[in-house]
């Protein structure tokens, strides 16, 4: 079932509240569960991708990186929005930060499991680690997967309409309000 | 179709659209062409009510729009997945570069009136008298008084939000009730006025209805949706579509024809007037003449001059109004892309609502006489900017990733501050755009081809400006200032002006004090074209006001049987 109109249809059904991520994985559930295929990404470092962001953006009371599908919306907008260059300057970072996981978690890319990935993730995006000439390349490259990850999340229509605040037509502009009043603390979505 | 009129108008922008609201309201007919396709507020606004997940990769240029439009896509915001439709493709509507340049269309009823950024200032004389004072170029024709009442006729009918500050460099205008300031703008703001003596932060003023209603298509006060430049369906900016064309359509004497390509004003010897323009239609390729007793070119200032170019004849053999030499130099843009940021620490508990259309605006203040005059540069310029909580908060680089992370930046990031200067370019007469008769378009037509930069004045300016910027954020305790100062092409602006300019002498200009060509009285140029020079401020407004004058001295002109 097409995922706007699920949602549109719970708003009907339920009336006005709010959306309960039990709900939410209700129907994703009867999205397709057929395997994405990679536009960019090789098959095998969909996967590790894949692992990766969910370690940075993991599930809570709100769905994680994997099922809100934000590698799937990386690798699309990878291959669709970055020319040849910055593809091929993201494939080399990506090249050393294999081999600088491999050299961390002292096993072969294929063999690491979460937590060897979260000691990787943990080493670059953590402050305060020391990062080494030789590991600046697979730095860079953590930070560059973070903000993919960010903004296919910020990006996300379930989170942008229910989870950030939505607000498609303001109506009115105030200049400095109260944060918790004006949005509960959280931040626009658009 | 009547191949007869009293009036036509070239073009459906900002500059088209007065033109036929002015004429049909005082009862000329009028056909208005426009080489672009049929738009219809609201109806054809397809993507006006789009959030950026209606798009498979978000709202942005994407490589396949790259590919239709490379050249609109060097601005690298104009043209994404939400507004790509209103630019051209750069593929069917070709041009070449000398130097670079970046020319920035949209071809469409309404032309660039839907996608503009709806900054509207006025010129003072300070602007006026400064090609006279400084003793470069040629004078302006005009000056403050003169175009005033114009300029408030302008804004009456548009609404434009604003705050009046009583500056001589910055004139007071006819302004609905102002947008309002964040609590980062606030700061800047009161450290700014108190501690400078000759500069003010105010709220930038904008083509947007803040109050009450406006005559056109049904519009009504802004929404603060900000997704102005897909057109918008409470029609709260200015567009013609929504507007001026509502209003020329009203009168009953407007005939709109969209996908003529107008290529030629042909001017008749016995007369000594233009008799009409030649256009192909866009789609039929069909060659059709129309006839009239007036002509407003408002075509943009690189069309509406490409058309006097093509406007040979044996009295005009280098083009129409050409017999000084000027047509197609003196281009001028807005130069920008240079300022400072920062971060701004504290309010944390304050936030905002509504998606402002609008930033904060600092006037000029250099070269304004006494202190502010300056050794290394001619002219001035304005900043826009503002501050917003759109980054990430301190407390996401410290939490790195995960369930933290992730909690952290669903919540607004720090506040930051930015300034972006907007500058004076001179009128250099070897800053051109001619025409390549070796490569035509689809139409059989020549294509444009730029040859034109800035220069030292304009460099010397943007050290000044990046400088200025930085100077007064740190005065407002921003923090982690820094300056930028990034490749400016000419033409990013989408300022372009300059190429049949006005002026006292038939020896040095195209137009006179009234728009019209000093030999072809009956042949109007009002948009951009007519610039003598550029002034530091978005120029829109100025079209409009020259417009509406121009259109009434035609119509006093025909009464007095003198065209």
């Amino acid at each position: 079932m097409d995922r706007r109109k699920a949602l549109k249809n719970i708003g009907t059904g339920f009336g006005a509240i709010a959306v309960t991520p039990t709900v939410v994985s209700l129907f994703q559930s009867c999205q397709s569960a057929a395997t994405y295929a990679p536009a960019y990404f090789s098959s095998s470092d969909f996967e590790k991708i894949s692992q990766l962001m969910e370690l940075i953006i993991p599930a809570t009371d709100i769905p994680g990186a994997i099922e809100l599908k934000l590698p799937e919306f990386s690798d699309g907008y990878i291959a669709a929005v970055w020319d040849e260059d910055r593809q091929g300057k993201f494939a080399e970072g990506w090249k050393a930060f294999l081999t600088a996981s491999a050299a961390i978690s002292g096993k072969g890319v294929d063999q690491m499991n979460t937590s060897d990935w979260d000691a990787v993730l943990s080493k670059f995006l953590k402050p305060g680690s020391e990062i080494s000439d030789a590991e600046k390349d697979a730095a860079s490259f953590a930070g560059q997967l973070r903000s993919l990850t960010v903004n296919a999340f910020k990006t996300n229509e379930f989170i942008g309409e229910n989870v950030l605040a939505y607000a498609p037509v303001p109506g009115e502009q105030r200049g400095c309000v109260d944060l918790m009043e004006a949005t509960g603390g959280k931040a626009w979505s658009l | 179709m009547e191949t007869n009129y009293d009036a036509i108008v070239v073009g459906t922008g900002v500059s088209g659209g007065w033109a036929a609201k002015e004429l049909c309201e005082k009862g000329l007919k009028t056909l208005v062409l426009e080489r672009g396709r049929m738009l219809k507020h609201i109806e054809d606004y397809p993507t006006m009510n789009d959030d950026p997940w209606d798009y498979k990769h978000g709202d942005v240029i994407t490589q396949e729009i790259r590919k239709q439009q490379p050249k609109q896509s060097r601005t690298g915001y104009v043209n994404s997945e939400s507004s790509k439709h209103l630019f051209v493709n750069d593929l069917k509507h070709p041009y070449s570069e000398t130097q670079p340049f970046n020319w920035i269309r949209g071809y469409h009823v309404g032309g660039r009136s839907l996608t503009w950024g709806r900054q509207s200032y006025r010129l003072t004389d300070f602007d006026f008298e400064a090609n006279a004072k400084d003793g470069i170029s040629i004078d302006w024709p005009l000056r403050y008084k003169d175009l005033a009442p114009w300029y408030h006729h302008v804004e009456e009918h548009i609404g434009v939000s604003g705050e009046n500050l009583g500056l001589p460099q910055f004139p007071d205008g006819n302004y609905l009730k102002p947008m309002e300031l964040n609590c980062a703008e606030d700061v800047l703001k009161g450290a700014v006025n108190s501690k400078y003596n000759d500069r003010v932060v105010t709220i930038g003023r904008v083509a947007h209805i803040t109050e009450g209603t406006k005559p056109g298509a049904g519009r009504i006060s802004c929404q603060y949706r900000n997704r102005c430049r897909r057109g918008c369906p409470f029609g709260s900016y200015f567009s013609s579509n929504s507007s001026t064309l509502p209003v020329a359509e009203a009168t009953g004497n407007m005939t709109l024809r969209p996908n003529s390509v107008v290529h030629e004003v042909i001017y008749d010897a016995e007369t000594k007037r233009a008799s009409g323009v030649r256009v192909i239609d866009a789609e039929t390729k069909e060659v059709i003449e129309f006839n009239a007793k007036v002509i407003f070119l408002c075509a943009s200032a690189i069309a509406s001059t490409s058309i006097l170019m093509q406007s040979k004849s044996d009295r005009f053999p280098n083009g129409m109004g050409n017999d000084s030499g000027e047509l197609g130099h003196n281009l001028m843009d807005h130069h920008f892309q240079v300022g400072a940021q920062g971060s701004v620490e504290g309010f944390e508990d304050k936030y905002y609502t509504g998606r402002r259309p609008n930033g904060v605006y600092i006037p000029r203040f250099r070269n304004i006489g006494g202190d502010t005059n300056q050794k290394d540069f001619l002219r001035g310029y304005g900043y826009q900017g503002g501050g917003g909580r759109g980054g990430w908060s301190s407390k996401v680089a410290e939490l790195g990733y995960g369930a933290g992370f992730k909690e952290a930046i669903m919540e607004p990031g720090g506040w930051s501050m930015g300034l972006t200067g907007f500058g004076e370019t001179l009128p250099y007469h070897d800053n051109k755009m001619t025409l390549d008769y070796d490569k035509l378009d689809e139409w059989g037509l020549p294509t444009v081809n730029f040859d034109a930069n800035i220069k030292e004045n304009e460099f010397n300016m943007r050290k000044d400006m990046a400088q200025q910027a930085a100077e007064m954020l740190d005065v407002a305790g921003v923090k982690n200032i820094r300056t930028y100062d990034a490749p400016y092409i000419l033409g990013n602006g989408i300022h372009e002006m300059g190429t049949a300019r006005m002026g006292r002498d038939r020896k040095t200009s195209v137009l006179n004090k009234n728009n019209q060509i000093h030999d072809v009285p009956n042949v109007y140029v009002t948009d951009g074209a007519a610039m003598t020079s550029a002034g530091n401020v978005n120029p829109s407004l100025t079209y409009m006001a020259l417009t509406a004058r121009a259109a009434n001295h035609a119509v006093e002109e025909l009464k007095k049987m003198n065209l």
